[in-house]
Protein backbone atom coordinates (compact mmCIF):
# COMPACT_ATOMS: atom_id res chain seq x y z
CA UNK A 1 0.00 0.00 0.00
CA UNK A 2 1.32 3.41 -1.05
CA UNK A 3 1.76 6.00 2.10
CA UNK A 4 -0.50 9.02 0.29
CA UNK A 5 -3.05 6.69 -1.16
CA UNK A 6 -6.37 8.24 -1.73
CA UNK A 7 -8.36 4.72 -1.74
CA UNK A 8 -10.15 4.58 1.28
CA UNK A 9 -8.97 1.72 3.87
CA UNK A 10 -11.61 -0.36 6.14
CA UNK A 11 -10.74 1.76 9.64
CA UNK A 12 -10.11 -1.36 11.14
CA UNK A 13 -7.10 -1.81 9.54
CA UNK A 14 -5.70 1.55 10.32
CA UNK A 15 -3.53 1.62 13.30
CA UNK A 16 -5.11 2.83 16.42
CA UNK A 17 -4.48 6.68 17.58
CA UNK A 18 -2.45 6.78 21.03
CA UNK A 19 -5.14 7.58 24.19
CA UNK A 20 -3.05 10.24 25.26
CA UNK A 21 -2.65 11.83 21.53
CA UNK A 22 -6.94 10.87 20.88
CA UNK A 23 -8.13 13.81 23.43
CA UNK A 24 -5.89 16.21 21.40
CA UNK A 25 -6.64 15.69 17.50
CA UNK A 26 -8.93 17.26 15.91
CA UNK A 27 -11.37 15.75 13.24
CA UNK A 28 -9.79 17.02 9.82
CA UNK A 29 -13.71 18.41 8.92
CA UNK A 30 -14.47 21.51 10.85
CA UNK A 31 -18.57 21.32 12.01
CA UNK A 32 -18.79 24.12 9.96
CA UNK A 33 -17.95 22.07 6.48
CA UNK A 34 -20.17 19.69 7.82
CA UNK A 35 -23.20 22.14 7.69
CA UNK A 36 -24.77 24.34 6.09
CA UNK A 37 -26.44 27.31 7.82
CA UNK A 38 -29.92 28.47 7.48
CA UNK A 39 -31.72 31.54 8.43
CA UNK A 40 -31.58 31.65 12.56
CA UNK A 41 -35.69 32.05 12.34
CA UNK A 42 -35.68 28.91 11.18
CA UNK A 43 -33.52 27.01 12.52
CA UNK A 44 -35.69 25.20 15.00
CA UNK A 45 -36.89 23.28 11.81
CA UNK A 46 -34.21 21.10 11.59
CA UNK A 47 -32.81 18.48 13.94
CA UNK A 48 -29.86 20.43 14.14
CA UNK A 49 -30.76 23.41 13.23
CA UNK A 50 -28.82 23.48 9.96
CA UNK A 51 -28.52 21.48 7.01
CA UNK A 52 -25.99 18.43 7.34
CA UNK A 53 -24.09 18.75 3.75
CA UNK A 54 -24.87 15.52 1.38
CA UNK A 55 -28.15 15.38 2.93
CA UNK A 56 -31.81 15.12 1.02
CA UNK A 57 -34.92 16.64 2.60
CA UNK A 58 -37.89 16.71 0.50
CA UNK A 59 -40.35 19.64 0.45
CA UNK A 60 -43.85 18.65 0.21
CA UNK A 61 -47.42 20.34 -0.11
CA UNK A 62 -49.76 21.31 -2.63
CA UNK A 63 -49.69 24.07 -5.20
CA UNK A 64 -50.19 27.14 -3.23
CA UNK A 65 -49.20 25.60 0.10
CA UNK A 66 -45.95 27.33 0.56
CA UNK A 67 -43.52 24.87 -0.48
CA UNK A 68 -41.63 27.00 -2.91
CA UNK A 69 -41.67 30.08 -0.78
CA UNK A 70 -40.41 27.56 1.77
CA UNK A 71 -37.13 26.13 -0.07
CA UNK A 72 -36.13 29.50 -0.88
CA UNK A 73 -36.29 31.03 2.39
CA UNK A 74 -34.04 27.85 3.61
CA UNK A 75 -31.27 28.38 0.58
CA UNK A 76 -31.36 32.19 1.24
CA UNK A 77 -29.01 32.34 3.95
CA UNK A 78 -26.41 30.02 2.54
CA UNK A 79 -26.74 32.29 -0.73
CA UNK A 80 -25.96 35.86 1.36
CA UNK A 81 -23.16 33.69 2.97
CA UNK A 82 -21.22 33.05 -0.32
CA UNK A 83 -22.58 29.10 -1.70
CA UNK A 84 -23.98 29.09 -4.44
CA UNK A 85 -27.20 27.82 -5.23
CA UNK A 86 -29.18 25.81 -8.17
CA UNK A 87 -32.62 26.03 -9.04
CA UNK A 88 -33.82 22.86 -11.26
CA UNK A 89 -37.24 22.29 -12.78
CA UNK A 90 -39.20 25.11 -11.71
CA UNK A 91 -40.80 26.29 -15.07
CA UNK A 92 -41.83 29.71 -14.10
CA UNK A 93 -39.54 30.84 -11.05
CA UNK A 94 -40.41 34.51 -9.32
CA UNK A 95 -37.43 35.66 -9.07
CA UNK A 96 -38.52 38.95 -7.68
CA UNK A 97 -40.25 36.82 -4.66
CA UNK A 98 -37.02 34.96 -4.12
CA UNK A 99 -35.39 38.35 -3.65
CA UNK A 100 -37.73 39.66 -1.07
CA UNK A 101 -37.25 36.34 0.73
CA UNK A 102 -33.58 37.83 0.85
CA UNK A 103 -31.64 35.11 -1.48
CA UNK A 104 -29.24 36.74 -3.37
CA UNK A 105 -30.33 36.06 -7.12
CA UNK A 106 -26.76 36.73 -7.81
CA UNK A 107 -25.68 33.27 -6.78
CA UNK A 108 -28.07 31.49 -7.89
CA UNK A 109 -28.40 29.19 -11.66
CA UNK A 110 -31.61 28.46 -12.94
CA UNK A 111 -32.36 25.47 -15.41
CA UNK A 112 -35.78 25.75 -15.96
CA UNK A 113 -37.06 24.15 -18.40
CA UNK A 114 -34.61 20.54 -18.26
CA UNK A 115 -37.16 18.51 -19.91
CA UNK A 116 -36.21 14.55 -19.91
CA UNK A 117 -32.75 15.50 -18.58
CA UNK A 118 -33.64 16.67 -15.56
CA UNK A 119 -32.00 14.35 -13.52
CA UNK A 120 -28.61 14.80 -15.30
CA UNK A 121 -29.18 18.67 -14.95
CA UNK A 122 -29.66 18.15 -11.58
CA UNK A 123 -26.90 15.68 -10.93
CA UNK A 124 -24.65 18.00 -13.07
CA UNK A 125 -25.31 21.02 -11.19
CA UNK A 126 -24.69 19.27 -7.55
CA UNK A 127 -21.46 19.39 -8.63
CA UNK A 128 -20.85 23.10 -8.99
CA UNK A 129 -23.67 24.43 -6.17
CA UNK A 130 -23.95 24.05 -2.55
CA UNK A 131 -27.82 23.89 -2.00
CA UNK A 132 -29.93 22.91 -5.24
CA UNK A 133 -33.71 22.97 -4.80
CA UNK A 134 -35.27 20.79 -7.61
CA UNK A 135 -38.88 20.36 -8.81
CA UNK A 136 -38.96 16.79 -9.90
CA UNK A 137 -41.46 15.58 -12.48
CA UNK A 138 -44.49 13.98 -11.42
CA UNK A 139 -43.14 10.13 -12.39
CA UNK A 140 -39.66 10.35 -10.68
CA UNK A 141 -37.98 6.78 -11.08
CA UNK A 142 -36.22 5.00 -8.67
CA UNK A 143 -32.90 4.89 -9.83
CA UNK A 144 -33.11 8.49 -10.83
CA UNK A 145 -33.82 9.44 -7.24
CA UNK A 146 -31.50 6.79 -5.75
CA UNK A 147 -28.76 8.22 -7.75
CA UNK A 148 -29.30 12.16 -6.94
CA UNK A 149 -29.09 11.58 -3.18
CA UNK A 150 -25.79 9.78 -3.81
CA UNK A 151 -24.55 12.52 -5.51
CA UNK A 152 -25.88 14.92 -3.32
CA UNK A 153 -23.66 12.87 -0.11
CA UNK A 154 -20.91 12.73 -2.83
CA UNK A 155 -20.61 15.84 -3.48
CA UNK A 156 -21.64 17.25 0.16
CA UNK A 157 -24.16 19.34 -1.19
CA UNK A 158 -27.58 19.96 0.53
CA UNK A 159 -30.15 18.78 -2.08
CA UNK A 160 -33.66 20.52 -1.60
CA UNK A 161 -37.11 18.62 -3.48
CA UNK A 162 -39.89 20.15 -3.92
CA UNK A 163 -42.94 17.99 -4.55
CA UNK A 164 -46.76 18.18 -4.58
CA UNK A 165 -47.30 14.11 -3.39
CA UNK A 166 -45.12 12.38 -0.78
CA UNK A 167 -45.17 9.25 -2.73
CA UNK A 168 -43.84 11.30 -5.68
CA UNK A 169 -40.51 11.07 -4.45
CA UNK A 170 -39.79 7.11 -4.45
CA UNK A 171 -37.07 7.19 -1.63
CA UNK A 172 -37.49 7.97 1.94
CA UNK A 173 -35.16 11.29 2.57
CA UNK A 174 -33.41 12.50 5.39
CA UNK A 175 -36.08 14.70 6.37
CA UNK A 176 -39.75 15.87 5.04
CA UNK A 177 -40.76 18.85 5.81
CA UNK A 178 -44.77 19.09 4.78
CA UNK A 179 -46.84 21.99 4.36
CA UNK A 180 -50.42 21.35 5.49
CA UNK A 181 -52.39 24.32 5.59
CA UNK A 182 -51.62 27.56 4.74
CA UNK A 183 -53.75 30.87 5.66
CA UNK A 184 -53.29 34.57 4.00
CA UNK A 185 -53.86 37.57 5.79
CA UNK A 186 -54.87 41.43 4.69
CA UNK A 187 -57.31 40.65 1.98
CA UNK A 188 -61.05 41.16 2.16
CA UNK A 189 -63.27 41.94 -0.41
CA UNK A 190 -61.42 43.52 -2.85
CA UNK A 191 -59.92 45.61 -0.34
CA UNK A 192 -56.39 44.75 1.07
CA UNK A 193 -53.50 43.11 -0.32
CA UNK A 194 -51.69 40.00 0.64
CA UNK A 195 -49.87 40.43 3.46
CA UNK A 196 -48.50 37.72 5.42
CA UNK A 197 -48.60 33.76 5.07
CA UNK A 198 -49.42 31.57 8.40
CA UNK A 199 -48.64 28.33 7.22
CA UNK A 200 -48.39 24.53 9.49
CA UNK A 201 -44.88 22.46 8.73
CA UNK A 202 -44.67 19.38 9.87
CA UNK A 203 -40.57 18.07 10.50
CA UNK A 204 -40.37 14.45 10.04
CA UNK A 205 -36.97 12.49 9.62
CA UNK A 206 -34.49 9.73 10.18
CA UNK A 207 -32.10 10.66 13.11
CA UNK A 208 -32.97 13.24 15.73
CA UNK A 209 -36.16 13.72 13.84
CA UNK A 210 -38.30 10.43 14.29
CA UNK A 211 -41.12 11.94 15.85
CA UNK A 212 -43.06 13.87 13.87
CA UNK A 213 -43.71 17.63 15.15
CA UNK A 214 -45.50 20.40 13.76
CA UNK A 215 -44.70 23.96 13.66
CA UNK A 216 -46.26 27.09 12.71
CA UNK A 217 -44.31 30.11 10.46
CA UNK A 218 -45.13 33.03 8.86
CA UNK A 219 -44.21 32.42 5.74
CA UNK A 220 -43.81 35.35 4.80
CA UNK A 221 -44.49 38.13 7.61
CA UNK A 222 -46.23 41.41 7.29
CA UNK A 223 -42.28 42.89 6.87
CA UNK A 224 -41.75 40.44 3.73
CA UNK A 225 -39.52 38.29 5.95
CA UNK A 226 -39.88 34.61 7.76
CA UNK A 227 -40.83 34.31 10.98
CA UNK A 228 -41.78 31.60 13.89
CA UNK A 229 -45.47 31.63 14.67
CA UNK A 230 -46.67 31.50 18.13
CA UNK B 1 -0.92 -0.45 -39.76
CA UNK B 2 -3.35 0.48 -37.53
CA UNK B 3 -7.14 0.46 -38.39
CA UNK B 4 -8.88 4.00 -37.57
CA UNK B 5 -12.08 5.38 -37.81
CA UNK B 6 -12.21 8.45 -38.84
CA UNK B 7 -15.33 11.21 -38.74
CA UNK B 8 -15.90 13.97 -41.05
CA UNK B 9 -18.30 16.65 -40.49
CA UNK B 10 -18.60 19.53 -43.42
CA UNK B 11 -20.24 21.95 -41.67
CA UNK B 12 -17.61 22.29 -38.95
CA UNK B 13 -14.41 22.66 -41.63
CA UNK B 14 -14.39 26.53 -41.08
CA UNK B 15 -15.09 28.55 -37.82
CA UNK B 16 -17.49 31.62 -38.21
CA UNK B 17 -16.83 34.41 -36.20
CA UNK B 18 -19.51 33.18 -32.91
CA UNK B 19 -17.00 29.94 -32.99
CA UNK B 20 -20.55 28.10 -32.58
CA UNK B 21 -19.07 25.34 -35.33
CA UNK B 22 -16.22 24.62 -32.64
CA UNK B 23 -18.52 24.26 -29.68
CA UNK B 24 -20.92 21.88 -31.93
CA UNK B 25 -17.66 20.29 -32.63
CA UNK B 26 -16.63 19.59 -29.03
CA UNK B 27 -19.96 18.69 -28.35
CA UNK B 28 -19.26 16.01 -31.01
CA UNK B 29 -16.12 14.82 -29.64
CA UNK B 30 -17.55 14.47 -26.37
CA UNK B 31 -20.57 12.70 -26.92
CA UNK B 32 -18.14 10.19 -28.91
CA UNK B 33 -15.80 10.15 -25.72
CA UNK B 34 -18.42 8.60 -24.32
CA UNK B 35 -18.16 5.27 -26.08
CA UNK B 36 -14.49 5.48 -27.66
CA UNK B 37 -12.36 7.49 -25.31
CA UNK B 38 -9.55 7.74 -27.60
CA UNK B 39 -10.83 9.82 -30.10
CA UNK B 40 -8.63 12.24 -30.81
CA UNK B 41 -9.76 15.55 -32.55
CA UNK B 42 -7.33 16.03 -36.22
CA UNK B 43 -8.57 19.57 -37.41
CA UNK B 44 -12.14 21.02 -37.52
CA UNK B 45 -14.81 19.07 -38.67
CA UNK B 46 -12.34 15.78 -38.69
CA UNK B 47 -11.92 13.68 -36.09
CA UNK B 48 -10.33 9.87 -35.78
CA UNK B 49 -9.99 6.79 -32.85
CA UNK B 50 -8.74 3.51 -33.43
CA UNK B 51 -11.03 1.07 -34.81
CA UNK B 52 -9.97 -2.00 -33.07
CA UNK B 53 -10.86 -2.33 -29.61
CA UNK B 54 -14.61 -0.53 -30.17
CA UNK B 55 -15.02 -2.77 -33.05
CA UNK B 56 -14.41 -5.66 -30.48
CA UNK B 57 -16.62 -4.56 -28.11
CA UNK B 58 -19.99 -3.43 -30.22
CA UNK B 59 -19.88 -6.41 -32.44
CA UNK B 60 -18.17 -5.37 -35.43
CA UNK B 61 -16.93 -2.14 -37.61
CA UNK B 62 -20.97 -1.85 -38.95
CA UNK B 63 -22.19 -1.83 -35.47
CA UNK B 64 -19.68 0.93 -34.50
CA UNK B 65 -20.78 3.00 -37.66
CA UNK B 66 -24.41 2.12 -36.95
CA UNK B 67 -23.76 3.65 -33.26
CA UNK B 68 -22.22 6.40 -34.14
CA UNK B 69 -24.92 7.79 -36.39
CA UNK B 70 -27.04 6.71 -33.88
CA UNK B 71 -25.89 8.96 -31.04
CA UNK B 72 -24.59 12.08 -33.72
CA UNK B 73 -27.24 12.16 -36.21
CA UNK B 74 -29.72 14.74 -33.92
CA UNK B 75 -26.19 16.74 -33.23
CA UNK B 76 -25.12 17.04 -36.90
CA UNK B 77 -28.71 17.38 -38.01
CA UNK B 78 -29.22 20.29 -35.65
CA UNK B 79 -26.30 22.20 -36.93
CA UNK B 80 -26.82 21.36 -40.75
CA UNK B 81 -24.12 19.34 -41.21
CA UNK B 82 -23.51 16.27 -43.23
CA UNK B 83 -21.97 13.64 -41.08
CA UNK B 84 -19.26 11.22 -43.07
CA UNK B 85 -17.56 8.11 -41.29
CA UNK B 86 -14.98 5.68 -42.53
CA UNK B 87 -12.77 3.06 -41.60
CA UNK B 88 -9.38 2.41 -43.28
CA UNK B 89 -6.01 1.42 -42.03
CA UNK B 90 -3.71 4.77 -41.55
CA UNK B 91 -4.31 8.58 -40.88
CA UNK B 92 -4.38 9.26 -45.06
CA UNK B 93 -6.78 6.39 -46.41
CA UNK B 94 -9.06 6.84 -43.32
CA UNK B 95 -10.22 10.04 -43.95
CA UNK B 96 -9.92 9.43 -47.99
CA UNK B 97 -12.52 6.04 -46.76
CA UNK B 98 -14.74 8.32 -45.02
CA UNK B 99 -14.84 11.34 -47.76
CA UNK B 100 -16.52 8.53 -49.71
CA UNK B 101 -18.66 6.95 -46.87
CA UNK B 102 -16.83 3.31 -47.05
CA UNK B 103 -15.76 0.86 -45.08
CA UNK B 104 -11.82 -0.58 -46.47
CA UNK B 105 -11.97 -4.38 -45.78
CA UNK B 106 -8.74 -5.01 -43.82
CA UNK B 107 -5.85 -5.16 -46.01
CA UNK B 108 -7.21 -3.51 -49.11
CA UNK B 109 -6.62 0.11 -48.25
CA UNK B 110 -4.01 0.01 -50.84
CA UNK B 111 -6.43 -0.83 -54.15
CA UNK B 112 -8.54 2.05 -52.41
CA UNK B 113 -5.69 4.45 -52.71
CA UNK B 114 -4.72 3.45 -56.03
CA UNK B 115 -7.65 4.82 -58.19
CA UNK B 116 -7.81 7.85 -56.22
CA UNK B 117 -6.24 10.89 -58.34
CA UNK B 118 -3.02 12.62 -57.61
CA UNK B 119 -4.42 16.18 -56.68
CA UNK B 120 -6.30 13.89 -52.86
CA UNK B 121 -2.38 14.75 -52.08
CA UNK B 122 -2.81 18.42 -51.51
CA UNK B 123 0.43 19.15 -52.79
CA UNK B 124 -0.37 21.36 -55.95
CA UNK B 125 3.27 21.41 -57.03
CA UNK B 126 4.02 17.20 -57.40
CA UNK B 127 0.39 17.04 -58.83
CA UNK B 128 0.86 19.54 -61.11
CA UNK B 129 4.11 18.36 -62.56
CA UNK B 130 2.62 14.64 -62.35
CA UNK B 131 -0.47 15.54 -64.14
CA UNK B 132 2.00 16.92 -66.74
CA UNK B 133 4.10 13.70 -66.68
CA UNK B 134 0.95 11.51 -67.67
CA UNK B 135 0.86 10.41 -63.30
CA UNK B 136 -2.76 10.90 -62.63
CA UNK B 137 -3.40 8.75 -60.15
CA UNK B 138 -2.07 7.95 -56.42
CA UNK B 139 -1.08 4.03 -58.13
CA UNK B 140 0.76 5.22 -60.68
CA UNK B 141 2.57 7.51 -58.15
CA UNK B 142 3.60 4.81 -56.05
CA UNK B 143 4.89 2.95 -59.02
CA UNK B 144 7.36 5.16 -59.62
CA UNK B 145 11.04 3.66 -57.96
CA UNK B 146 11.45 5.63 -54.46
CA UNK B 147 15.01 7.33 -55.35
CA UNK B 148 13.67 8.60 -58.46
CA UNK B 149 11.09 10.09 -56.32
CA UNK B 150 13.38 11.95 -53.91
CA UNK B 151 15.93 12.75 -56.54
CA UNK B 152 12.81 14.93 -58.66
CA UNK B 153 10.61 16.03 -55.26
CA UNK B 154 12.77 16.21 -52.72
CA UNK B 155 12.00 14.77 -49.19
CA UNK B 156 8.41 15.89 -49.12
CA UNK B 157 7.59 14.13 -52.01
CA UNK B 158 9.43 11.13 -51.12
CA UNK B 159 7.32 11.54 -47.72
CA UNK B 160 3.69 11.46 -50.24
CA UNK B 161 5.67 8.30 -51.94
CA UNK B 162 5.86 6.22 -48.79
CA UNK B 163 2.41 7.33 -47.54
CA UNK B 164 0.77 6.11 -50.96
CA UNK B 165 2.85 2.73 -50.98
CA UNK B 166 1.42 2.42 -47.28
CA UNK B 167 4.78 2.56 -45.51
CA UNK B 168 3.58 5.14 -43.64
CA UNK B 169 -0.14 5.88 -42.40
CA UNK B 170 0.24 9.85 -41.75
CA UNK B 171 0.77 12.36 -44.35
CA UNK B 172 2.33 15.05 -43.49
CA UNK B 173 0.12 18.74 -43.21
CA UNK B 174 -3.14 16.44 -42.82
CA UNK B 175 -3.32 17.49 -38.92
CA UNK B 176 -4.18 21.45 -37.71
CA UNK B 177 -2.36 21.90 -34.43
CA UNK B 178 -4.36 24.77 -33.63
CA UNK B 179 -7.53 22.93 -32.99
CA UNK B 180 -5.70 21.61 -29.73
CA UNK B 181 -5.41 24.68 -28.35
CA UNK B 182 -8.97 26.16 -29.77
CA UNK B 183 -10.66 23.02 -27.62
CA UNK B 184 -8.92 23.82 -24.80
CA UNK B 185 -9.84 27.56 -24.94
CA UNK B 186 -13.94 26.57 -24.48
CA UNK B 187 -13.24 24.39 -21.89
CA UNK B 188 -11.20 26.97 -19.47
CA UNK B 189 -13.41 30.23 -21.35
CA UNK B 190 -15.19 31.31 -17.80
CA UNK B 191 -17.28 34.47 -18.64
CA UNK B 192 -17.12 36.88 -15.76
CA UNK B 193 -18.52 35.09 -12.90
CA UNK B 194 -21.94 37.24 -11.77
CA UNK B 195 -20.91 38.31 -8.14
CA UNK B 196 -17.15 39.54 -8.06
CA UNK B 197 -16.14 38.79 -4.25
CA UNK B 198 -14.58 41.61 -2.17
CA UNK B 199 -11.55 42.45 -3.89
CA UNK B 200 -13.11 41.85 -7.14
CA UNK B 201 -11.26 38.61 -7.65
CA UNK B 202 -13.29 35.12 -8.07
CA UNK B 203 -13.88 32.86 -5.23
CA UNK B 204 -12.73 29.36 -5.34
CA UNK B 205 -17.21 28.67 -5.04
CA UNK B 206 -17.72 31.16 -7.78
CA UNK B 207 -15.20 29.42 -10.30
CA UNK B 208 -16.50 25.80 -9.38
CA UNK B 209 -20.29 26.93 -10.03
CA UNK B 210 -19.43 28.29 -13.42
CA UNK B 211 -17.40 25.55 -14.61
CA UNK B 212 -20.83 23.49 -13.74
CA UNK B 213 -22.51 26.28 -15.60
CA UNK B 214 -20.59 25.92 -18.68
CA UNK B 215 -20.87 21.66 -18.39
CA UNK B 216 -24.45 22.35 -18.30
CA UNK B 217 -24.90 24.46 -21.20
CA UNK B 218 -22.23 22.30 -23.62
CA UNK B 219 -24.65 19.32 -22.49
CA UNK B 220 -28.06 21.26 -23.27
CA UNK B 221 -27.48 24.04 -24.67
CA UNK B 222 -26.47 27.08 -23.72
CA UNK B 223 -30.01 28.86 -23.31
CA UNK B 224 -31.02 26.31 -20.84
CA UNK B 225 -28.59 27.45 -17.90
CA UNK B 226 -30.02 30.90 -16.80
CA UNK B 227 -29.24 33.46 -14.34
CA UNK B 228 -31.34 36.40 -12.93
CA UNK B 229 -30.88 40.03 -14.19
CA UNK B 230 -32.32 42.65 -11.96
CA UNK B 231 -35.41 45.05 -14.05
CA UNK B 232 -37.68 47.45 -13.63
CA UNK B 233 -41.59 47.67 -14.57
CA UNK B 234 -44.61 47.25 -12.85
CA UNK B 235 -45.56 43.60 -13.12
CA UNK B 236 -43.34 40.89 -10.99
CA UNK B 237 -42.46 39.59 -14.58
CA UNK B 238 -40.57 42.82 -15.43
CA UNK B 239 -39.16 43.01 -12.23
CA UNK B 240 -36.61 40.60 -13.02
CA UNK B 241 -35.47 38.40 -16.19
CA UNK B 242 -34.14 35.16 -16.70
CA UNK B 243 -30.92 35.86 -19.13
CA UNK B 244 -28.77 32.97 -20.30
CA UNK B 245 -25.99 32.08 -17.76
CA UNK B 246 -22.60 33.90 -19.17
CA UNK B 247 -24.54 36.49 -21.42
CA UNK B 248 -22.54 39.88 -21.99
CA UNK B 249 -25.60 41.92 -22.64
CA UNK B 250 -25.25 45.05 -20.68
CA UNK B 251 -27.71 46.38 -17.45
CA UNK B 252 -31.03 46.99 -18.61
CA UNK B 253 -31.51 49.07 -15.93
CA UNK B 254 -30.91 52.80 -16.10
CA UNK B 255 -30.82 54.71 -12.70
CA UNK B 256 -34.56 56.84 -13.80
CA UNK B 257 -36.26 53.33 -13.87
CA UNK B 258 -35.03 52.37 -10.09
CA UNK B 259 -35.68 55.27 -8.91
CA UNK B 260 -39.07 55.64 -10.58
CA UNK B 261 -42.15 54.62 -8.72
CA UNK B 262 -43.99 52.63 -10.86
CA UNK B 263 -47.53 53.22 -9.90
CA UNK B 264 -49.70 50.45 -9.69
CA UNK B 265 -46.98 47.94 -8.87
CA UNK B 266 -48.35 45.39 -6.79
CA UNK B 267 -46.73 45.39 -3.19
CA UNK B 268 -44.87 42.68 -2.21
CA UNK B 269 -44.56 39.94 -1.18
CA UNK B 270 -44.37 39.08 -5.00
CA UNK B 271 -45.40 35.39 -6.73
CA UNK B 272 -43.41 32.69 -6.26
CA UNK B 273 -43.90 31.34 -9.61
CA UNK B 274 -44.78 33.76 -12.36
CA UNK B 275 -46.36 32.45 -15.45
CA UNK B 276 -44.12 33.39 -18.55
CA UNK B 277 -46.89 31.99 -21.07
CA UNK B 278 -50.05 33.32 -18.98
CA UNK B 279 -52.93 31.16 -19.71
CA UNK B 280 -56.72 32.41 -19.99
CA UNK B 281 -59.07 32.06 -16.92
CA UNK B 282 -62.54 33.22 -16.46
CA UNK B 283 -63.86 34.67 -13.65
CA UNK B 284 -67.33 34.30 -12.53
CA UNK B 285 -69.52 35.72 -10.06
CA UNK B 286 -72.17 33.77 -8.25
CA UNK B 287 -74.87 33.40 -11.25
CA UNK B 288 -72.22 32.11 -13.15
CA UNK B 289 -71.64 35.81 -15.21
CA UNK B 290 -68.55 36.74 -16.27
CA UNK B 291 -66.95 39.06 -14.28
CA UNK B 292 -64.81 41.65 -15.58
CA UNK B 293 -63.36 45.27 -15.24
CA UNK B 294 -65.43 48.29 -15.98
CA UNK B 295 -64.09 51.52 -17.46
CA UNK B 296 -64.28 53.13 -13.97
CA UNK B 297 -61.93 50.39 -13.04
CA UNK B 298 -64.83 48.67 -10.81
CA UNK B 299 -65.27 44.94 -11.21
CA UNK B 300 -68.90 44.18 -12.77
CA UNK B 301 -69.84 41.54 -9.94
CA UNK B 302 -68.65 40.07 -7.00
CA UNK B 303 -66.35 37.38 -7.99
CA UNK B 304 -66.95 33.34 -6.86
CA UNK B 305 -64.91 31.05 -8.67
CA UNK B 306 -61.57 31.02 -11.21
CA UNK B 307 -61.82 28.95 -14.07
CA UNK B 308 -58.63 27.32 -15.44
CA UNK B 309 -59.28 24.55 -18.40
CA UNK B 310 -61.51 22.39 -17.04
CA UNK B 311 -60.24 23.36 -12.70
CA UNK B 312 -62.66 25.67 -11.17
CA UNK B 313 -61.82 27.15 -7.80
CA UNK B 314 -63.99 28.67 -5.43
CA UNK B 315 -62.93 32.00 -4.38
CA UNK B 316 -63.47 33.16 -0.54
CA UNK B 317 -61.74 36.77 -0.87
CA UNK B 318 -59.45 39.33 -3.50
CA UNK B 319 -58.06 42.32 -3.31
CA UNK B 320 -58.33 45.20 -6.12
CA UNK B 321 -58.29 45.56 -9.07
CA UNK B 322 -55.63 47.60 -9.17
CA UNK B 323 -56.13 49.26 -12.45
CA UNK B 324 -53.01 50.14 -14.10
CA UNK B 325 -52.71 53.44 -15.83
CA UNK B 326 -49.90 53.98 -18.81
CA UNK B 327 -49.35 56.65 -21.38
CA UNK B 328 -52.20 56.88 -23.74
CA UNK B 329 -50.38 56.35 -26.69
CA UNK B 330 -48.77 52.87 -25.33
CA UNK B 331 -50.91 49.53 -26.84
CA UNK B 332 -51.04 47.92 -23.35
CA UNK B 333 -53.43 51.19 -22.26
CA UNK B 334 -55.88 49.16 -19.96
CA UNK B 335 -55.07 47.14 -17.85
CA UNK B 336 -55.74 46.31 -14.33
CA UNK B 337 -54.70 43.52 -11.84
CA UNK B 338 -56.59 41.35 -8.99
CA UNK B 339 -55.24 39.02 -6.06
CA UNK B 340 -57.30 35.88 -5.35
CA UNK B 341 -57.28 34.02 -2.55
CA UNK B 342 -59.11 30.35 -2.94
CA UNK B 343 -60.89 28.24 -0.03
CA UNK B 344 -57.76 26.18 0.13
CA UNK B 345 -55.60 28.75 0.93
CA UNK B 346 -54.06 29.71 -2.57
CA UNK B 347 -53.57 32.62 -4.10
CA UNK B 348 -52.87 34.08 -7.11
CA UNK B 349 -52.36 36.71 -9.35
CA UNK B 350 -54.85 37.57 -12.31
CA UNK B 351 -54.22 40.21 -14.87
CA UNK B 352 -56.83 42.03 -17.23
CA UNK B 353 -55.91 42.72 -20.38
CA UNK B 354 -57.22 42.86 -23.93
CA UNK B 355 -60.92 42.06 -22.43
CA UNK B 356 -59.54 38.82 -20.75
CA UNK B 357 -58.64 37.56 -17.20
CA UNK B 358 -55.24 36.28 -17.60
CA UNK B 359 -53.44 33.86 -14.52
CA UNK B 360 -50.15 35.79 -13.91
CA UNK B 361 -48.43 34.29 -10.98
CA UNK B 362 -49.40 31.86 -7.88
CA UNK B 363 -48.15 32.48 -4.53
CA UNK B 364 -46.58 28.99 -3.25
Amino acid sequence: MFAFSTSPRPLASRPPIPQQLKERAKPVLSASSRTIEIDPALRSLLPNGSFQRGTTTTLFGPEGSGATSLGISLMAHASSTGHWCGVVGARDPGVTAMKELGLDVRRVIFVPHPQAGWADAAAELLDGVDVLLLCPPRNVPHAAARRLMARAKERRSVLLIRTVTPKQWPIVPELTLSLTSASWQGVGHGDGHLTARRVAVTVHGRRGASRPVEQWLWLPTRQGTVREAG
Amino acid sequence: MERLVALWCPGFSNEGPRGEEVRAFAELLDSVRERCPFVEPVRRGVAVFPARAPSRFFGGEDAVIAMLRNDLGALCENQGTALHVGISEGLFSALCAARRDVIIPPGEFLAFLRPLPITTLRRSELAVLCQRLGLHTLGRFADLPYERVLERFGSDGAHCHQVVNGREGELLGIRDPSIHPRLRSLEEAIPPPAQPTFFGGTSFADERATRAALRLQRRFGSASVQVAREAYGHDPNEQAVLVPFGSQGEERVTVAQRMAPWPGRIPSPSPTVVLSAPPPVCLVDKTGTPVWVSVDGLLTGEPERVVLGDKAKTIVAWAGPWPLATRWWEKRRFRARLQVLSDKGEGALLGFEHGQWWLLGRYD
